[in-house]
């Protein structure tokens, strides 16, 4: 275990930026905080919880899978020594979860290089980071277990950092890193977990919820509540941390070439399952906020789940980002107040 | 906007976004917010969750209808009527707010003249609009404390848009509500920078901030800054008025930038005969738009993404946008176009960067005075009027009295809309937008996802007119107009009243604009897109 | 990739978001989380807003009708021709068989200096813009 000092880190993630392209908290000249290239000037640890997953690094909301060029197609794979540094637990399980369902019975190999590219280190929440977070209910947080390189404790005036990988133990091998006594580090991480897991508020309605609809006792006057209001933005899928639907277009850039794209979807758009027929099998918005919810709190492939509970990570970002608040938070209320 | 203009000095949304999250009633007509102001129209959701009123008037059983406590169905076009019958219970009922009328407004015996002619049951044979819920909306609207009228282009698409908006106005006035926060009255505007195209002086009467080119002392201010002699004190043509002067040969050349009024303007086969009877016409866009196709120039520009520069928004905010990319090809800013066209008419302009622009409109533009780059640029914008760098910026108007003083009552009767329905032509067509698409649909169209979801044209028609036409979903009908037709699917929805049909200017492979109307407002000079007869056929 | 803040084209609500760009090309969009108008949300139309700026049907070259067609043109003698028939018609009928229309969909700063031109390069106050629709 190592520790480093918190003045330190400005300095650290300088050094860090000559290997690698880091991407960190950013506060910019207008208020907002952001995840932007790292800038000493800019960077911030006052960024609670980050407006979105960093899911755009592994699969961005569109980027070109192949081209064809002089009647030759050639694929765009992109590797990167890409760092992202200061990511939450939660999203990390959503990255997991997300990778497990990417790589798992096909492996799509445009999202694996960038995955197996990126350094990923977190930094553990000492508490909820707003009102929305419920990770210690789905399993997802309020610290990393798996699935990162290095794990970020806050203690103030330092931070303690545990490496989980190889290339992580390398990250700290400089002299800002000091060394810790093993087993005092492991008594201040199990006080700081202890701690942050407490003041994390459980939420009994999502377990409920998972219940309801497991024995289909939900009924559909929940659902049409819901349907009325949604308009459409298709946001709650985009930050979501585990959605990954996607679409494919393909462009022609000028005669004889052209692109093929692929970009986000989601299943709350009616064209998302409109069959060529014109006929939709979810012809409702009620019916397409139903299927998204089942999938994430009763469909969830078993095998993706990983050491979660669902397919939802507790993150909070549909609440806090819905227009009308159809977040899970939302829905796993009303369905158990059914 | 003249409407607006006229009767409190300022023709502009009145208060501002975040206001509506504090309102307790809405008084919504002729704006489908939801759907063409998404981040309005699910303010207002979430405030009727927390307890407010919604007063909705639209023929349209639109999706805010569903949350509308008394949602008024009036026939379209009859929009004065009913406002005025609103106010005919509301003076009758000694509901108005007397202190503030008598302190804050003039002509009140004139409007309660022309309003006490529109009696409940008068306005409910020219509406079809209830009584009893007439007075449920007339007593609500009166009595709640933060009521915010919003209207759009429902209102202001008529050829008595400007009467449709001065009777909104006089509503607002009789009841207080303007000048208080989560009050108002709030035109949402339709295109990112409409609000700033005008503010701009990109009207025939005004120069930027709406200072009059007809005013002697404004235009030697303007001389002066621009180092020229002799700038014209006459009111120039209005869009509709270029396009008569045009077809009549008067007009010899025109320069478009940006739009796209071959889909957009009324009555298309008459704007097509104007401008291909012009001299020269130059269209400066990102696209081959359908009126680009007329060109005798077309001069390539650049997206949003390709330049950096302010927009002001429906709540008067001016924000800053930066450059994220380059233009394609040799594709060119229009400011930079439009520098180099100026220079080479002898006219040099010498700004390096939109920036520069930015500075002079601060120095020429007391209400942008202290809207700076480097104000912009640390926050998240600025609502005018902003007059010093101190100034914090104006998120409500009219606050102790009117721009212009005091608020003039402007009654107006009821019209007609210009073509009422007859045998031959026995529907009326109403048009708008849809959710995922936008305007002439050159960008959205060009959007898979978007154009997935609303990938064709389509008329709603009510499943009663259906029935009798022997119409079902999907079906290819004609809508057929005394200037033209145009074919589309059918979507048969109780969406319509009965005898109305709608849809949308988005496609051009049914542009709904050779049907529509070319009449106009006489003073706002908007066309009438909300009402026009037509005949509906099913297509075999 | 560059991220760069920008305001939503489309509806007047003004919505604030980051262009995400990976080099020249955009690749999606990041609503700003503090903005007040939008605060990290964003409609469908914003979602998706970035598409179009890549379509190859967008304009690259100057186009100046000749024989008939429209004809890629270098911009000097695109706008040597602008400047000089817009001169040559105010030569010969005046000011006013001018008119300009100006755009609800750029900028301000665009759209002061297009107003600027029709008055005080061309002398005429025949400016409109198409928002009365």
């Amino acid at each position: 275990m190592k520790v480093l000092a918190r003045k330190d880190l400005p300095d650290v993630l300088k050094n860090w930026s000559d290997s690698y392209d880091v991407f960190a908290p950013s506060m910019k000249e207008t208020g907002d905080v952001i995840f932007d290239r790292f800038d000493a000037d800019t960077f911030t640890l006052e960024y609670g919880k980050p407006s979105l997953p960093q899911k755009s690094e592994f699969l961005p909301q569109s980027e070109v899978i192949f081209e064809l060029k002089k009647g030759e197609y050639r694929e765009v794979m992109a590797g990167s020594g890409k760092m992202l540094f200061g990511m939450r637990a939660c999203d990390v399980m959503g990255m997991r979860q997300a990778g497990s369902f990417m790589k798992r019975d096909v492996t799509d190999p445009y999202y694996k290089s960038k995955e197996e590219g990126i350094l990923k280190v977190v930094m553990a929440c000492s508490g909820p980071q707003n009102e929305t977070c419920f990770c210690t209910t789905v399993g997802s947080g309020p610290f990393a277990e798996a699935g990162f390189d290095l794990q970020f404790y806050d203690l103030g005036d330092e931070f303690l950092v545990e490496a989980e990988s190889e290339r992580g133990k390398q990250l700290i091998a400089d002299g800002f890193f000091g060394e810790i006594d093993a087993a005092e580090a492991g008594t201040k991480i199990e006080e700081f977990k202890v701690h942050a897991s407490k003041a994390i508020k459980e939420v009994p309605a999502l377990k409920e919820a998972m219940e309801r609809l497991r024995d289909g006792s939900v009924s559909e006057k929940v659902w049409d509540y819901f349907g009325r209001k949604c308009i459409v933005c298709g946001g709650c899928a985009f930050v979501c941390p585990t959605c990954t639907c996607f679409t494919v277009s393909d462009f022609q850039t000028q005669p004889g070439e052209g692109l093929r794209v692929r970009s986000w979807d989601a299943c709350l758009f009616g064209g998302f399952t409109r069959e060529a027929s014109g006929h939709n099998p979810r012809g409702t918005q009620a019916l397409r906020l139903k299927r998204r919810h089942e999938h994430k709190l009763l469909y969830y492939n078993e095998t993706d789940v990983l050491e979660g509970l669902c397919g939802c990570v507790g993150c909070g970002r549909c609440s806090d980002y819905c227009p009308v608040h159809i977040g899970t938070l939302e829905v796993v209320k009303a369905i158990a107040e059914d | 906007m003249a409407g607006l203009a006229a009767a409190f000095g300022s023709g502009a949304m009145t208060n501002s976004i975040a206001e509506v999250e504090e309102a307790e009633l809405f008084f919504i007509t002729g704006t489908n917010t939801t759907a063409q102001h998404p981040l309005i129209g699910t303010r207002i959701i979430n405030a009727k969750e927390r307890g407010a009123k919604i007063i909705l008037a639209d023929p349209r059983k639109i999706q805010l209808a569903d949350y509308a406590d008394i949602h008024l169905r009036h026939n379209i076009g009859t929009d004065v009527a009913l406002l005025n019958g609103i106010m005919n219970i509301i003076i009758e009922e000694d509901i108005y707010d007397r202190e503030y009328v008598e302190e804050r407004t003039e002509n009140f015996d004139q409007l309660k003249a022309v309003v006490s002619r529109y009696t409940p049951r008068v306005v409910e044979q020219i509406t079809g609009v209830r009584a009893s819920d007439l007075e449920e909306a007339a007593r609500a609207y009166a009595t709640t404390k933060k009521a915010m009228l919003l209207y759009a282009m429902g209102i202001t698409q008529h050829a008595t848009g400007t009467d449709n908006v001065k009777t909104c106005a006089n509503l607002a006035m009789l009841t207080g509500h303007v000048g208080r926060p989560s009050t108002g009255v709030n035109p949402l505007r339709g295109q990112n920078n409409v609000q700033g195209a005008c503010d701009m002086g990109g009207l025939p009467n005004v120069f930027s901030g709406y200072q009059q080119v007809a005013n002697e002392e404004v235009r030697k201010k303007f001389e002066r800054a621009w180092g020229v002699e002799n700038l014209d004190g006459k009111v120039g043509l209005t869009i509709t008025k270029m396009m008569a002067a045009a077809q009549k040969g008067d007009l010899k050349a025109l320069y478009i930038m940006g739009e796209n009024p071959m889909l957009s303007d009324p009555d298309s086969s008459h704007i097509e005969l104007a401008l291909s009877n012009l001299d020269f016409l130059v269209v400066q866009d990102i696209f081959m738009s359908e009126t680009a196709r007329l060109a005798d120039v077309v001069l390539p520009a650049t997206s949003f993404a390709e330049k950096s520069g302010t927009y002001t928004n429906t709540e008067r905010k001016v924000q800053i946008a930066h450059k994220a990319i380059d233009p394609p090809g040799s594709a060119r800013d229009d400011w930079e176009i439009i520098c180099e066209v100026s220079e080479r008419s002898g006219y040099p302009m010498n700004y390096n960067s939109t920036r520069d622009i930015l500075k002079e409109i601060n120095e020429l533009t007391p209400s942008y005075a202290g809207i700076t780059y480097e104000r912009l640029v640390k926050g998240y914008g600025l609502q005018w009027p902003c007059l010093t760098d101190e100034h914090p910026g104006t998120p409500y108007l009219h606050k102790d009295k009117f721009t212009k003083g005091l608020g003039s009552f402007l009654p107006c009767d009821f019209k007609p809309v210009s073509e009422v329905p007859d045998e031959e032509y026995d529907f009326l067509l109403t048009t708008g937008r849809v959710y995922y698409h936008f305007h002439t649909g050159t960008m959205t169209r060009r959007i898979s996802i978007l154009d997935r979801e609303a990938p064709e044209p389509l008329v709603e028609i009510n499943p009663d007119d259906a029935r009798r036409l022997g119409i079902q979903n999907n079906d290819v009908v004609e809508l057929i107009s005394r200037r033209g037709s145009i074919k589309a699917k059918a979507e048969v929805t109780d969406r319509v009243p009965k005898r109305v049909v709608f849809s949308t200017f988005h496609f051009h492979e049914a542009p709904v604009n050779l049907l529509t109307n070319p009449v106009f407002d006489p003073i706002s000079g908007i066309p009438e897109y909300k009402g026009c007869a037509v005949r509906v056929r099913r297509c075999a | 990739m560059a991220r760069t803040l920008s305001v939503c084209p489309f509806c007047g609500c003004g919505c604030n978001f980051y262009i995400i760009t990976k080099g020249e090309r955009v690749v999606g969009v990041e609503p700003s989380p503090g903005n007040p108008v939008n605060r990290g949300m964003l409609c469908a139309k914003g979602w998706n807003s970035y598409e179009f700026i890549h379509s190859p049907d967008r304009l690259t070259m100057p186009l100046v009708r000749k024989g008939g067609e429209l004809t890629e043109t270098a911009w000097d003698e695109a706008l040597d021709i602008v400047s000089g028939r817009l001169n040559d018609i105010k030569k010969e009928h005046g000011p006013d068989s001018l008119a300009f229309l100006a755009s609800a969909k750029v900028t301000n700063e665009e759209n002061y200096i297009f107003m600027k031109m029709a008055r005080a390069a061309f002398g005429t106050n025949n400016v409109d813009h198409c928002a009365r629709l």
